[in-house]
C-alpha cells in the first residue's frame, strides 16, 4: 500500500518567481551585463541601416531583398548571443530549446511563403519592387 | 514623419471632437443608456452590500490564479453577450433588408442598419467572439485548473498573470468604448487590406480595432508563456510527462501555438500601424505595397488561433467524458500525440483562407493536402472518445449532455471544413453564409465543451454544484436555437448567398432569413434559463454543497483537494502515483488521509501593478487611436516607470507558516457543514501583503 508514499511531504525547490531579494541579484540581471545594451543598441542600429537602405532605394529591387534579409539574420544572430544566451547550461536550455524549435517554423512559415509569392507574381501580380522604383514617393493623403 | 491626416486635430484632444460622440444614433444612444443604468446599479450594489473593499483587496489585485480565470471568464461572458447583441441585429437586419421593396428605418434604405453601420457590427462580433470571448474563457479555464491538475500553488509568473489578464481587460474595454466614441472597423474581423489603410478608412475605426487587438494578442502572448513554464517547471513531485493530466496536456499544445504564432499577428498589426501611421507601404495597393503580404501574415497566425481555441476544448471533453463513463480515458498517449500533431499541423494550412487568390496550382494542392491531414489527429480523438464511452457506465449529467453533443459540432464542422479543404470546393463557396455556417459550428463546438466544463469544474471552484433542471431546459433551447439558425445558412450558402449583405437581392432568400430570425429567438429564451440556472443554483446552494470529488467519479489530480479550492490550492504538495491519481487514491481508501507533517507555504503578495498596466496600456491604446500624443508618452512612460518601481519591490512574497495551514485545514475540517465566512467564491482571501494570516 502506498500510505507512506501518499502522507510524505514535498520538500522540493519553490519555482514560483516571487522572491525577496535584491533586485541586482537576480539570476537575469546578472547574466545580462553588459550583453543586454549591446543587443539593444546593435538591434537599433541594423534596423537603422535597413531603414536607410529602403528609403532611399539604395539598391537594386533583388540587391535590396537580399541585403535585408542578411540584415536581419546578423540582428537574429546577435541577439541570440547577446540577449537570450543561447548555451546548454542548466539555467539556460530552454531558452535555447525553446529557440532551436523556432527553427523549423520559420522554414515552413517563410519558405512556404516564398513558394507562394513566387507562383503568384508570375501569374497575377506586377513585381511590387518593380513598381515602387516606377513611380516616385508621394505623400500618402486620404481622399477628400 | 507622421502621416498627414485630413479634418481637425488639435494638440490637447488630438482627433477627438464632440462631433464624434454618437448622440444622433438612436441605437447608440439606447445602448449607451443601457450601459449607464447597468453601471449604477452595480455601483449601488456593490455599495450596498459593502463589497468595495473585497473587490480591491480579494479580486483586482489578486495574483490567485483561480480569481485571476474567474476574472477571465466573467470578461469572457460580457464579451460574449455583447457579441451575440450584435449577432441579434445582423440576423435582423438581413431579415427585413430583403428585395427593393423591403422597407427602411433609421435612415437606412432597406432594414434599420446602414451599411456602414451594418459593417462595424460584423467586425465587431468576429473580433469579439474571437478574441474577447472565447480566448478569455478559455484562458480562464487553463489558468484555474493547469496549476491544480499538476499540483502547483500558483502559476509560474502571478504577477504576470494578473498583468496578462488587464492587459485583455484593456483590450475589451476598448472595444466597448469604441461604441460610444467615434467608431469601429468595417473592415471585417479578419482585416480587409486595402480597405484598412488610411485613404479608405481614415476614420478611427481601424485604429481602435488594431490597438485593442494588438493589447490583447500581448496579453495571451505573456499568458501562453506563463502557462507554459508552469506546465514545465511547477509540477509536483510524481507528476512525469505521462501521468499528465490530459487537460493539461491540451493547454500546453495550446499555448505551444500561442507562443509561437502570437507574435506573428503582433507584426503583422505593427506593420499595419506603421502604415497608418507613418506613411509606409507595406500593405498599399501601389508603391512597392503587397496586399497579400498582410494576408499571409494574419493566417500564418489566424488558422493556428483556430486550433488554440479548439485544443482546450477537446481537453475539456477529454476530463468529463471519462468521468461520466466511470473508465480511464481510452488511448491517452494517442490523445497527447494528438493534440501535438493538431498543433504542428495547424502551422501548415493556412493558406486555406485564401485558396482563391489565384496561386500556382502546386501551392493550392499542397495546402488542401495539408489541410485535410488535420482530419488524422482530430478522428483519432473522435475514436477514443467513442472507446472511452463504449461499454462504460454512461450518466448524462449536464456536463456530459454539454460534451457529447459538442462531438455531434465536431462532426458537422469538421466535415465542412473538409469540403473547404478541397480548394477546388473552396472556389465554389468561398466568401459564402456556407464558410461562416463551418466556423460557427467549430465555434458552437468550443461554446459546448465551455458550458460543459463550466457545469464540471463549477464546483470545484465554489465549492456547490449548478442546478441541473434549469440547466437542461438551457441547454435543449439553446441547442434547437442553433440547428434553427445554422441549417438555414447551410443551405443559403449552398444557393450561393455570400457573406456580409447588409441588403439581400433575392426576394426566394427571404423565407430562410426569417426561419434564421426564429433560430435567434430561440437563442434569446435559452439565456432566460441560463439565468434562471444561475439564480436557483445561488440560492439553493446550500443544498447543493460538495465534497472533494464533486462527481464521485472524477479522476484526476484537481478532485483531490478541497471544494472550494484554499488558496493555498493543496496543504501540502500532493506526491502523485498514478495518471488518474484522484481514481488512484480513492481506490486504495486514501480519500480522507490528512497529511502529518505540514510544512511552510510560500506565497506571492497582491499587487495594484497589474491593474495599473492596464489602465496605462489602455490609456495608450486610446491615446494612439485619437493620435493625442502627450497623452501617448504620458502613458508610455509611466508603464516604464511602474515596471521597473516593480522589479526593484521587496517584500512581494509571503510564508504561511505551518500551524497556521493546519490550523486553517483543521477548521475547514470542523466547518465543513458551514462554510466559514472567510471562503469567498473561488477561495479564502489571501492575507495582507507580508503578513502571516
Ligand atoms: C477539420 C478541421 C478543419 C478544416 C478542414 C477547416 C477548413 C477550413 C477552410 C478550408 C476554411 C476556408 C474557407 C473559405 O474561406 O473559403 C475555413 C475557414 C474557417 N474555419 Fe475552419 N477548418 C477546420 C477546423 C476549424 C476549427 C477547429 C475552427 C475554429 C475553432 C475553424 C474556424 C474557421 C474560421 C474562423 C474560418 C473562416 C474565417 C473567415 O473567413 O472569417 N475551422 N476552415
Ligand atoms: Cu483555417
Amino acid at each position: 500500500m502506498g500510505i507512506h508514499v501518499h502522507l510524505r511531504v514535498f520538500a522540493g525547490r519553490d519555482y514560483m518567481t516571487e522572491s525577496n531579494h535584491s533586485t541586482f541579484e537576480h539570476p537575469e540581471v546578472q547574466l545580462a551585463g553588459t550583453g543586454y545594451v549591446a543587443a539593444y543598441v546593435a538591434g537599433i542600429a541594423l534596423m537603422g541601416l535597413s531603414l536607410m537602405l529602403v528609403k532611399d532605394h539604395a539598391l537594386d529591387p533583388t540587391a535590396l531583398g537580399i541585403a535585408i534579409s542578411g540584415i536581419a539574420g546578423l540582428a537574429a544572430l546577435l541577439q541570440c548571443v547577446l540577449l537570450l544566451h543561447m548555451t546548454l547550461s542548466r539555467t539556460q536550455i530552454w531558452q535555447t530549446v525553446a529557440l532551436v524549435l523556432f527553427v523549423p517554423l520559420f522554414i515552413l512559415t517563410i519558405g512556404l511563403t516564398s513558394w507562394m509569392f513566387h507562383g503568384l507574381y508570375q501569374r497575377t501580380m506586377l513585381r511590387p519592387i518593380a513598381a515602387s522604383q516606377a513611380m516616385a514617393p508621394a505623400p500618402l493623403r486620404a481622399p477628400r | 514623419m507622421l502621416v498627414h491626416i485630413d479634418g481637425p486635430w488639435s494638440p490637447l484632444l488630438g482627433r477627438l471632437a464632440l462631433t464624434e460622440i454618437p448622440y444622433k444614433n438612436p441605437i447608440l444612444v439606447g445602448t449607451f443608456l443601457f450601459a449607464v443604468v447597468l453601471a449604477v446599479v452595480l455601483v449601488g450594489l456593490t455599495t450596498y452590500f459593502g463589497f468595495w473593499r473585497t473587490l480591491w483587496r480579494d479580486w483586482l489585485t489578486s495574483v490567485d490564479h483561480k480569481k485571476i480565470g474567474i476574472m477571465y471568464i466573467l470578461i469572457g461572458l460580457v464579451m460574449l453577450f455583447r457579441g451575440f447583441i450584435d449577432a441579434v441585429m445582423m440576423r435582423t437586419q438581413q431579415a427585413m433588408a430583403v428585395g427593393p421593396h423591403s422597407a427602411g428605418y433609421l435612415d437606412a434604405v432597406h432594414g434599420y442598419l446602414t451599411p456602414y453601420h451594418f459593417d462595424q457590427i460584423y467586425t465587431a462580433h468576429g473580433t469579439i467572439m474571437i478574441l474577447f470571448a472565447a480566448t478569455p474563457l478559455l484562458v480562464g479555464i487553463m489558468n484555474i485548473l493547469v496549476p491544480l491538475q499538476i499540483g502547483a500553488r500558483d502559476m509560474a509568473y502571478p504577477y504576470l498573470n494578473a498583468v496578462s489578464l488587464w492587459l485583455t481587460a484593456a483590450g475589451a474595454a476598448l472595444v466597448m468604448a469604441s461604441l460610444f466614441i467615434g467608431d469601429f472597423a468595417h473592415a471585417g474581423w479578419f482585416g480587409i487590406v486595402p480597405v484598412m489603410e488610411l485613404p479608405y478608412s481614415p476614420g478611427v475605426g481601424v485604429d481602435y480595432w488594431m490597438w485593442a487587438f494588438q493589447l490583447s494578442s500581448i496579453g495571451t502572448t505573456l499568458g501562453g508563456i506563463n502557462l507554459l513554464a508552469t506546465i514545465v517547471k511547477m509540477r509536483a513531485p510524481g507528476m512525469t510527462w505521462g501521468r499528465l493530466p490530459i487537460f493539461t496536456w491540451a493547454s500546453l499544445s495550446a499555448n505551444l501555438i500561442s507562443l509561437t504564432t502570437f507574435p506573428v499577428v503582433t507584426v503583422a498589426l505593427a506593420l499595419l500601424a506603421l502604415d497608418r501611421y507613418l506613411g509606409t507601404h507595406f500593405y498599399t495597393a501601389g508603391l512597392g505595397g503587397n496586399l497579400m503580404l498582410y494576408n499571409d501574415l494574419f493566417w500564418i497566425w489566424g488558422h493556428p488561433e483556430v486550433y488554440f481555441v479548439i485544443l482546450p476544448a477537446f481537453g475539456m471533453i477529454s476530463e468529463i467524458i471519462p468521468t461520466f463513463a466511470e473508465k480511464p480515458l481510452f488511448g491517452y498517449m494517442g490523445m497527447v500525440v494528438a493534440s501535438l500533431g493538431i498543433a504542428g499541423v495547424s502551422w501548415g494550412v493556412w493558406l486555406h483562407h485564401f485558396f482563391t487568390m489565384a496561386a500556382a496550382p502546386a501551392v493550392n494542392a499542397f495546402f488542401s493536402i495539408t489541410t485535410m491531414a488535420v482530419g488524422i489527429p482530430t478522428g483519432v480523438k473522435v475514436f477514443n472518445w467513442a472507446f472511452t464511452m463504449f461499454r462504460g457506465r454512461l450518466r448524462f449529467d449536464l456536463p456530459m449532455m454539454w460534451a457529447s453533443a459538442a462531438l455531434f459540432f465536431l462532426l458537422v464542422g469538421g466535415l465542412t471544413g473538409m469540403m473547404n479543404a478541397f480548394a477546388t470546393n473552396d472556389y465554389m463557396v468561398h466568401n459564402s453564409v456556407f464558410v461562416v455556417a463551418h466556423f460557427h459550428m467549430m465555434l458552437l463546438l468550443i461554446v459546448y465543451a465551455i458550458f460543459g466544463g463550466v457545469n464540471y469544474w463549477f464546483p470545484k471552484v465554489f465549492g456547490f454544484r449548478l442546478e441541473q433542471r434549469f440547466g437542461r431546459m438551457f441547454f435543449w433551447l439553446f441547442t434547437a436555437g442553433t440547428a434553427v439558425v445554422f441549417v438555414p445558412m447551410f443551405t443559403l450558402g449552398f444557393m450561393g448567398m455570400t457573406r456580409r449583405l447588409d441588403y439581400v437581392a433575392f426576394p426566394q432568400w427571404q423565407p430562410l432569413l426569417d426561419i434564421e430570425v426564429v433560430g435567434i429567438v430561440i437563442y434569446v429564451l435559452s439565456a432566460a434559463f441560463l439565468v434562471a440556472q444561475l439564480y436557483v443554483s445561488l440560492r439553493d446552494r446550500a443544498q447543493n454543497r460538495v465534497g472533494a470529488d464533486a462527481w464521485g467519479t472524477s479522476r484526476s489530480l484537481e478532485w483531490i483537494t478541497h471544494s472550494p479550492v484554499p488558496f493555498y490550492n493543496f496543504a501540502v504538495t500532493p506526491e502523485v502515483h498514478a495518471r488518474d491519481e484522484r481514481s488512484w487514491r480513492h481506490e486504495r481508501g486514501l480519500d480522507d488521509a490528512a497529511p502529518v507533517v505540514y510544512e511552510d507555504i510560500h506565497m506571492p503578495c497582491k499587487t495594484a501593478i497589474p491593474l495599473g498596466l492596464g489602465a496605462l496600456g489602455f490609456g495608450l491604446a486610446f491615446a494612439l487611436v485619437w493620435r493625442i500624443w502627450w497623452l501617448a508618452l504620458l502613458c508610455s512612460g509611466a508603464i516604464v516607470a511602474l515596471i521597473v518601481i516593480r522589479a526593484f519591490m521587496t517584500g512581494t512574497s509571503y510564508t504561511i507558516p505551518a500551524r497556521d495551514v493546519e490550523k486553517m485545514e483543521h477548521d475547514r475540517k470542523r466547518g465543513a457543514a458551514k462554510p466559514a465566512r472567510a471562503q469567498v467564491p473561488g477561495g479564502s482571501p489571501a492575507p495582507v501583503l507580508g503578513g502571516g494570516t
